[in-house]
């Protein structure tokens, strides 16, 4: 089990944002200079906080989605209905605008090159985000564990980071990226095309003999059949992480 | 479908009170004497506070609510929890 | 400490409605959130049970088709939720605690106090003389519908003129009791009686 470090006590800090990337028509990136940020953990998060000018206070939590570094951090943002903040981040945030964000939070969903592979990591929708930072954390320290991600998106268009998902698998490092697409695919389609389920994961995953270590990380209904499928299979429990998004479907 | 989330989604309510990261913390339920990680335990609380129940029986292993006074917490359904240090 | 920096472009929540309806703090929502403090329990209707108790001896218990054939009160109600959501003109049907308090052969509540007790052990607590006057009922159906079980179906409390936290969902026993008793939210910090119009949301409001 990883260590648990004494830290210091969570502090607001001021994000501003440095660059805005549209990664697919309902999600964007925002990269900010933090100049008190710490670095972090791959799948750890943040908590932001947005103040408007008559002091109206509005908070979530996201996950980091770049590889740690001093001074600077990226989120990946999806725009959902309803909500305050993610609309926010995801659409009216320009180069240049501030909020707050404190963290970094979460011991439990980390995965730090030392602990090494296998990597399993399965991701629905917009929870692909702490494992892309997980796979770029691999990518800087040129680590040697072999990695598989499932991507579970609604449809090609939806696939978030696919560019730089082909580019890394291109690089040759052991990474192999498998989209499933669950409503609607291209012509041509050749690749999985239904949800996530017992078959998939135990023909695109490692099998238990190897120990993955298996993060799986998109709405709840996904990651809590995922987690039964895969101990089903027979993966150990203690070797399975989940980090439930809430209610939202792919 | 039910409505929660995890313990790592916690994990900031969590950070306000505890000075160690406690969501890599080892808990024994107090309902039936189940080991859980409290970041792979679900958190049913939303916005009302943080509602830690164990995956196997449903009890309440922990409440946090935040309110403008301060923090409250309720561990009763919690037996024990571990916390491993960082080996130097 | 530094004023936060503001958010350029972000705005908060509009108030909406007639404001004269909507409680300080809130705002109107059109969908129905759901909140609750575990998981939806499955009821078997064969299994279920309401029962009065009066301290430690029921007073009054009725299986699903008894509490039914009760009589039945509509109401329309709006509802307030401590997380800051309202809800104008929603429409409950159920058997009111007067209703039940007579069937039990009470003329009155037979202590101050009431804890109300629920499937996943959540509890919530009131004085007496809030369920009584046609302030309170035991709702079964919502919007015409028998009520879902995410919300609370088959039998939820549905005490509006309280937050929300307060219709407990999923209720089984009422329970008279002497003195004030905090139930599951109220003791870790949220208001004992909870009035969303004196904005009594924690404890010390």
């Amino acid at each position: 089990m990883p260590g648990i470090e004494p830290l210091r006590r969570l502090q607001w800090m001021t994000a501003t944002v440095r660059d805005v990337i549209d990664e697919t028509p309902r999600v964007r990136s925002l990269v900010l200079d933090v100049p008190e940020w710490p670095g972090h953990r791959a799948g750890q998060h943040v908590d932001v906080r947005l103040t408007a000018e008559d002091g109206y206070q509005a908070q979530r939590s996201y996950s980091i989605a770049s590889a740690s570094a001093d001074g600077t951090l990226a989120l990946t943002v999806e725009r959902i209905g309803e909500g305050e903040v993610s609309p926010y981040l995801s659409g009216e945030a320009r180069v240049g605008d501030k909020f707050e964000l404190r963290g970094p939070i979460g011991g439990y969903f980390v995965w730090t090159p030392d602990l090494g592979g296998p990597l399993f990591l399965v991701a629905g929708g917009s929870g692909v985000v702490p494992l892309m930072a997980m796979l770029r954390q691999r990518a800087a320290a040129k680590s040697p564990a072999p990695a598989t991600l499932l991507y579970s998106s609604r449809s090609y268009s939806d696939i978030i980071y696919r560019a730089e998902l082909e580019k890394l698998v291109g690089q040759g490092g052991g990474l192999k990226v498998v989209h499933t697409l669950t409503r609607e695919r291209p012509a041509g389609w050749d690749g999985l095309a239904r949800r996530v389920d017992r078959a998939m994961l135990e023909s695109v995953g490692y099998p238990p003999a190897e120990h993955p270590r298996i993060f799986v990380c998109g709405p709840t209904p996904l990651v809590e059949a995922a987690a039964r499928n895969l101990r089903d299979i027979g993966h150990e429990p203690h070797l399975i992480k989940t980090e439930r998004f809430g209610p939202t479907g792919t | 479908m039910d409505s929660f989330l995890d313990g790592n989604a916690a994990g900031s309510r969590l950070r306000e009170l505890f000075a160690l990261d406690v969501t890599a913390a080892e808990i024994v339920c107090d309902g039936c004497g189940a080991t859980a990680e409290i970041g792979a335990v679900r958190d049913y609380g939303g916005a009302m506070g943080t509602v830690l129940r164990c995956a196997h029986c449903d009890t309440v292993i922990l409440r946090l609510t935040h309110s403008p006074a301060g923090l409250w917490l309720d561990m009763r359904g919690t037996r024990r929890l571990f916390v491993a240090t960082v080996a130097e | 400490m530094s004023e936060p920096p503001i958010s350029r472009g972000f705005r908060g929540r509009k108030p909406g409605g007639p404001s004269s309806r909507i409680p300080p703090g809130q705002h109107l929502v059109s969908d129905f959130p759901v909140l609750s403090a575990g998981p939806t329990p499955e009821t078997h209707l064969k299994n279920w049970r309401l029962t009065l108790e009066d301290g430690d001896s029921p007073v009054g218990e009725w299986a699903w088709d008894q509490f039914n054939a009760l009589p039945q009160t509509e109401v329309t109600v709006d509802i307030h939720c401590v997380t800051t959501w309202s809800k104008l003109d929603t429409r409950w049907s159920g058997v009111t605690i007067d209703t039940l308090l007579e069937a039990a052969g009470l003329t009155e509540p037979p202590a101050p106090f009431v804890l109300a007790h629920c499937d996943g052990d959540y509890t919530t607590n009131m004085p007496a003389e809030d369920l009584v006057d046609g302030k309170a009922m035991v709702a079964t159906h919502f919007d015409g519908e028998p009520l879902d079980p995410e919300h609370g179906g088959p039998a939820r409390l549905l005490v509006p003129h309280l937050y929300f936290w307060k219709s407990a969902k999923w209720v089984r026993r009422l329970q008279f009791i002497d003195t004030e008793q905090p139930g599951f939210w109220e003791e870790l910090g949220y208001h004992i009686y909870g009035d969303p119009w004196r904005e009594q949301r924690y404890a010390g409001d």
